[in-house]
């Protein structure tokens, strides 16, 4: 103790200190770790679908997995309310993607011991999404450490997070482990079945190169090779004429054959791009629950489509 | 009998300034030793309780009774600091629960404990009003926190600067306040709750301003080059957290090395708790892992060696005092020379006339024990209360 605190460590403070404190204390060992065996079903919030998705999948009726981002709403950029975020204090565990996705993460009270990171370990892996730095005071130079963020879209990498998850839920109900790894099997088998089928539909892609109409296919494009480049252009929104015109720019620069959307883009914005010799083609990211089916069905639907591409003349693409 | 009552008692009436020094030194003596005990008894058990409710503290290496002191009843300097990827370290052991806690900043005489939601759990924290933590640059009140700073659900408190002269030092912050704790009777009463990366944003490590990045900024943008944009000195950090300026917040670097003072760490179950200690002691990570119930014990146990020498300097302060009181009562009757003899010419019998004297004595102890007993019992009913008065102002 140094000279300067010596004073406030009196025994008269003492004293005090020891007449104002008699807080019980609850049993404080009892973590979240309740298995099913108590009677009690885990509960495991997720932040976006295909975690949610995955959670499910493995976890089976041994964990009830919440996912509370309404319908409609992109969880990349959901803010929840104040008392959503006290339902996922509540959770057993809440499954993070990392990779700095669902930025309310940042600003959310939760207990650091329930967060399942389920990229953690995976640094190496994560593709910089390439912001930009800013300076002010003494800091020097710096950027927020943003990394792109929708990692599921390349299947190896939803496979390792699947993994991740696999390991929170046999921890909250060990009793139920084997039948969740014979459920983990599976789906890892599923999700290489389908790198696989995306890989072979990528592969008949045109050779003139790739667009994204937003920056959400990084992992897509690191999977498969496909040099990509991205604008930023909403399905619902005219990119207005000075987004045309740096379109054009960029393919003057540098052709391309296919825009990936995350959605249907308006038809007059189809039509047009079609007429500059880009083919639109929807590529869902599956971030939110779909309106039908699962994440493979919906990946599924993803891989015709590209697929359907190959049909597409090469010449006429241009 | 009741006639020497009745003398004995005109007596001291009469003379009230000399029997209320006599009752007043004489309840002073009785009740010293005895509150001194009852206040020593109750407090030691107070602090061996928050200590035994606490199971173990993580801390940098340093003073273990500083690290207890601060962290469990949020006095003190800030204990040397771990950094927060301690907190997954531990949790990753499977061994225990670990909740952080950073201190150092206060708002106003209030100590803000910026830590995570298991807090309240772990040390049945009930809310009185509103709710708990959910969004960073919000704030929870403690009890006497909460009357202190005269601020309930709705309002908003301010951090208080590091010191008033340092200009370059962190700014305040303005926090919402979204609930009040029901009293516990400790020292989370007093405390002002905070998440740990409010905390962070309070010590200036984190911070929000406008997006530089973009057009609007402009007034605050010194150059762009390339990638990077340079601000200049218009460039305002916001001194509140809002939901609308909330995404504008970042902090600089990995979390994971951010600065925490220390881990309550609730192990699973015993056998975990002895496994943590032996991961920590006798390693160089630069960690210390105590157990507060011993280092309260080894302090009370200085404490109580200290009363011993209080109890004998009471002690012997008590045999002066009734030797002294003996004294005021021989020189007493010496004085009442005439008035004794008066009351022997005119009948009274020498056992009646020492009868008289003892019963005034009898009834000055009479009145001090009564005295005594009735500020034990204050001191017992009303002791926090009456401490929490007497001594707040010298603790904070």
């Amino acid at each position: 103790m140094n000279r300067k605190t010596r004073p406030k460590v009196s025994w008269l403070a003492l004293l005090f200190i020891g007449t104002a404190s008699c807080g019980p204390s609850d049993d404080a060992a009892t973590t979240a770790e309740t298995t099913a065996a108590d009677g009690h079903v885990p509960t495991v919030y997720a932040v976006n679908y295909p975690l949610a998705w995955m959670a499910g999948r493995v976890g089976g009726d041994a964990v009830e997995v919440r996912l509370p981002v309404p319908d409609g709403v992109d969880p990349a950029h959901w803010q929840p309310a104040p008392e959503t975020i006290l339902a996922y204090q509540d959770a057993d565990r809440v499954l993070l993607n990392g990779a700095g996705y669902a930025g309310w993460i940042r600003f959310a009270s939760l207990s650091p011991g329930k967060l399942v990171d389920t990229s953690r370990g995976l640094d190496d892996r994560l593709v910089p999404a390439g912001g930009t730095t800013h300076s002010h005071g003494p800091g020097g130079e710096h950027d927020h450490g943003d990394v792109a963020s929708h990692t599921w879209l390349d299947p190896t990498f939803a496979i390792a997070q699947a993994r991740a998850i696999a390991n929170a839920l046999i921890d909250l109900a060990p009793d139920r482990k084997t039948e969740m790894v014979e459920r983990l099997n599976v789906l890892q088998a599923e999700l290489t079945g389908l790198d696989g089928a995306l890989a072979q539909a990528f592969s008949g892609l045109p050779a003139a190169g790739i667009l994204y109409s937003h920056p959400v296919y990084q992992y897509l494009d690191a999977r498969y090779g496909l040099a990509g480049r991205s604008v930023s252009w909403e399905p619902g929104q005219d990119p207005g004429e000075a987004g045309w015109q740096a379109l054009a720019q960029r393919l003057r620069e540098r052709p391309a054959a296919v825009m990936l959307w995350e959605g249907e883009p308006l038809a007059a914005t189809a039509d047009r791009l079609r007429g500059m010799g880009v083919e639109p083609v929807v590529f869902e990211t599956g971030a939110a629950r779909p309106a039908a089916g699962d994440y493979l069905t919906l990946m599924g639907h993803n891989r015709e489509r590209v697929a359907r591409l190959k049909l597409v003349d090469k010449g006429d693409a241009h | 009998m009741r006639d020497v009552l009745y003398l004995a008692w005109r007596y001291l009436a009469f003379n009230r300034w000399k029997t209320a020094i006599l009752v007043a030194a004489i309840t002073v003596i009785m009740f010293l030793p005895l509150a001194l005990e009852l206040v020593l008894e109750r407090s030691s058990e107070r602090l061996r309780a928050r200590a035994a409710a606490t199971p173990l503290l993580i801390g940098a290496p340093g003073s273990p009774l500083e690290l207890a002191l601060s962290s469990l009843y949020f006095s003190g300097e800030a204990p040397a600091g771990l950094v927060y990827s301690s907190v997954g370290e531990i949790h990753d052991t499977g061994l225990a629960l670990a909740i952080p806690l950073q201190l150092g900043h206060r708002i106003g005489a209030q100590p803000v404990v910026g830590t995570a939601p298991d807090y309240f759990g772990f040390r049945g924290l009930p809310l009185a009003d509103g709710r708990s933590l959910a969004i960073t640059g919000e704030a929870v009140l403690g009890a006497a926190a909460a009357t202190s700073l005269q601020a309930g659900p709705g309002d908003a408190v301010v951090t208080s600067p590091e010191t008033v002269f340092d200009v370059t030092g962190t700014y305040p912050i303005k926090l919402r306040v979204v609930g009040v704790l029901a009293p516990s009777g400790s020292p989370d009463d007093e405390a002002v709750f905070v998440d740990v990366r409010t905390a962070w944003i309070i010590s200036g490590i984190g911070h929000g301003h406008e997006d530089l990045a973009d057009p609007g900024a402009s007034g605050s943008v010194l150059k762009r080059d390339g990638q990077n944009v340079v601000g200049n000195a218009a460039l305002v950090q916001y001194r509140e957290i809002t939901p609308d300026n909330l995404a504008d917040f970042h902090f600089h670097g990995d979390t994971a090395g951010f600065p925490i003072s220390a881990v309550i760490a609730v192990p699973v179950d015993e056998k975990s708790g002895v496994l943590l200690e032996g991961r920590y002691q006798g390693t160089d990570s630069g960690v210390r892992i105590v157990r507060p119930a011993g280092i309260m014990d080894e302090l009370l146990a200085t404490i109580f060696t200290v009363r011993q020498y209080v109890l004998a300097a009471v002690a012997l302060v008590a045999a002066a005092t009734i030797a002294t009181i003996a004294l005021v009562f021989l020189l007493s009757i010496r004085l009442r020379r005439a008035e004794i003899l008066t009351m022997t010419r005119i009948g009274a019998a020498p056992g009646r006339v020492a009868a008289i004297l003892g019963a005034e004595i009898m009834l000055v102890l009479l009145a001090s024990s009564v005295l005594a007993a009735l500020l034990t019992w204050l001191v017992t009913t009303w002791g926090d209360e009456l401490f929490r008065w007497v001594l707040l102002s010298g603790y904070q």
